[in-house]
């Protein structure tokens, strides 16, 4: 069975916003969206694969009351991972290549209102050399933005411009909420919003967060939920009117260790994208899991993307990043697009680690010819 | 989160006989802002009532209230509040004898215990409750003891331990659960709530 035989066919995503509901509450009606977008019920999916992340709630066994948003009775074959919504997608994904079952439900989830990020970050991340010096996921941003400029990449300029079109973007994306939650930037200075008109001079011209990095820049730490359901060939034909095929998807890793590695570029991302079978062709959107501007930068040269690709239509990242659903809502991002045929390809990367440590990507293509060849 | 602290840093050997080890604690904290059904459900124990949600599609009840039944996925309101008894029956347990670990306040043997509430169809369970048998040696405990629960004073009551990662919590409104001496439970009527 070919790989390029599985589709997208039914997707939610719920506000990207600080909130009061528990994190099986968020997921509860993204599940039941998705489903009845593919035209699906509870039970109605061959596998199911959730991801969610212990350190963000707080407690052993998140996964565990989230299975509650997918009626889990009669019992159902499930899987979970520590890890963003976008691996348990891969892990559906080499699931459905069994060929027994041909559909599956996926979603991702996180509350970050609940806890301090900074520091949640920093223990997840490395609790064994960097935390006790206290090198928070900011810290690490600047950082990686100080080796940029310094490697003669990229300018101040460059990483306001990234944030300009991201806010103006954010602006018309219905799922950022007023509150999309504890900005890194509330905590050191004037907090700037993350939709709307901002001016590069004015972005320029505001307080640094962590030089060289201001608030903008910088995303936040929001609370959300995704879900999004495969189907495998003409079953997914049949559940949805312009499949969203997945045409190819990998992950690659690097050492956890920033100083291991060339933090101005992202190896893992450029093979991630070849292994997918994208080799630079014309690509219409992008959906890019970039937390901090300069990572935007080192994501679509790490891809080689055209210059004329439409990047993180939605505002991507830095307008709302509801940790451990931000790399499945990219996927959804760049497949609505294609499902709406405002778009025939797309790329959609997803990231994982501190500083683009482990990537994937995943290469969607609407059916070009539906009937056939002309 | 802390930093390292100077009572528990420490190196081991000089540095050129193999690798030094630090000693080094960390905390993470975390400030929920509970659910609506959670909060609704806290001011009721506060008041000394035990509450739930009825299940509009299948009546079952569900201690507290989730905002939906995770069986019929049919969503549930405060319109669908019910109360149920602070008396039920002991589904399971285990005697718990502690060891020292940082965060562990207990020193001697206790008890986690299931409880399924009469009227309520979900079951306390006892990680997540807390519950303690209390007023019988541990060795007569059994599965299908008749118990009830044993109130804090008003003033005493302290809902500070809730969380929106769990469900049920009864520890900060009661001392612990304490026999009834009524008849034990017929094993058919807790059957599948040995959570």
């Amino acid at each position: 069975m070919p790989a390029s035989d599985i589709a997208i066919v039914g997707y939610a995503q719920s506000p990207i916003a600080a909130t009061s509901a528990s994190e099986v509450q968020l997921l509860l009606p993204v599940v039941r969206d998705a489903l009845a977008m593919a035209g699906l019920g509870y039970g109605e999916v061959g596998f199911t694969c959730s991801g969610s992340c212990d350190y963000l709630t707080g407690g052993p066994f998140a996964f565990l009351f989230n299975l509650e948003a997918v009626r889990a009775w009669p019992p159902i074959e499930e899987s979970h991972l520590e890890m963003d919504g976008a691996w348990a997608l891969y892990e559906a994904w080499i699931r459905l290549q069994g060929g027994d079952i041909d559909t599956a439900l996926v979603m991702g989830s996180g509350k970050s209102s609940s806890s301090r990020p900074a520091d949640v970050w920093t223990l997840q991340g490395d609790p064994y050399y960097l935390a006790p010096l206290g090198v928070d996921p900011l810290s690490l941003a600047g950082l990686q933005a100080r080796a940029l400029i310094d490697a003669g990449k990229a300018t101040e300029r460059d990483f306001a411009e990234v944030a300009v079109r991201s806010r103006r973007n954010a602006a018309s994306n219905p799922h950022i909420g007023a509150h999309v939650g504890p900005h890194v930037g509330a905590h050191v200075g004037p907090h700037l919003g993350a939709a709307g008109e901002l001016s590069v001079a004015a972005a320029l011209g505001s307080e640094y967060v962590r030089a060289p990095l201001r608030a903008h820049d910088l995303a936040p730490f929001s609370d959300g939920a995704a879900a999004v359901v495969l189907a495998r060939g003409d079953r997914a034909r049949s559940l949805c009117e312009r499949p969203v095929w997945i045409r190819g998807i990998d992950h690659r890793i690097e050492p956890h260790l920033p100083g291991f590695r060339d933090i101005t570029s992202s190896a893992s991302t450029s093979l991630a994208a070849r292994q997918a079978g994208y080799h630079g062709g014309p690509v219409d959107v992008a959906e890019l899991c970039a937390v901090s501007s300069p990572q935007e930068l080192i994501l679509r040269a790490a891809l080689g993307l055209p210059a004329d690709t439409l990047v993180n239509p939605s505002g991507g990242p830095l307008a709302g990043n509801p940790v451990i659903a931000t790399g499945l809502i990219r996927i959804i991002e760049a497949a609505s697009r294609i499902m709406n045929g405002s778009a025939d390809r797309a790329l959609a990367h997803a990231a994982g680690g501190q500083l683009l440590q482990q990537n994937l990507v995943c290469l969607l293509e609407g059916e070009l010819w539906p009937n056939g060849v002309p | 989160m802390s930093g390292p602290s100077p009572a528990v840093a420490r190196s081991e050997g000089p540095a050129d006989k193999g690798p030094s080890l630090m000693a080094w604690r960390s905390t993470l904290t975390y400030e929920d802002e509970l659910s609506p059904e959670l909060q609704r459900y806290i001011a009721a124990l506060l008041d000394g009532r035990i509450t739930g949600h009825r299940c509009p599609s299948c009546s079952r009840v569900y201690v507290p209230g989730k905002g939906f039944c995770p069986l019929c996925m049919a969503l549930t309101t405060e319109r669908d509040e019910v109360a149920v008894s602070d008396r039920g029956v002991v589904t399971g347990f285990t005697v718990i004898t502690p060891v020292a670990y940082p965060g562990q306040h207990q020193t001697e043997p206790f008890v986690y215990a299931s409880v399924l509430l009469d009227g309520a169809s979900s079951v306390l369970a006892g990680m997540e409750a807390g519950q303690d048998i209390i007023g019988i040696p541990h060795d007569q405990i059994r599965a299908g003891m008749r118990v009830r629960a044993v109130w804090k004073e008003p003033a005493d009551r302290s809902m500070d331990d809730i969380t929106s990662r769990g469900w049920g919590c009864l520890a900060g409104v009661i001392t612990g659960f304490t026999p009834t001496a009524e008849p034990d439970a017929d094993p058919a009527d807790y059957r599948g709530s040995l959570v």
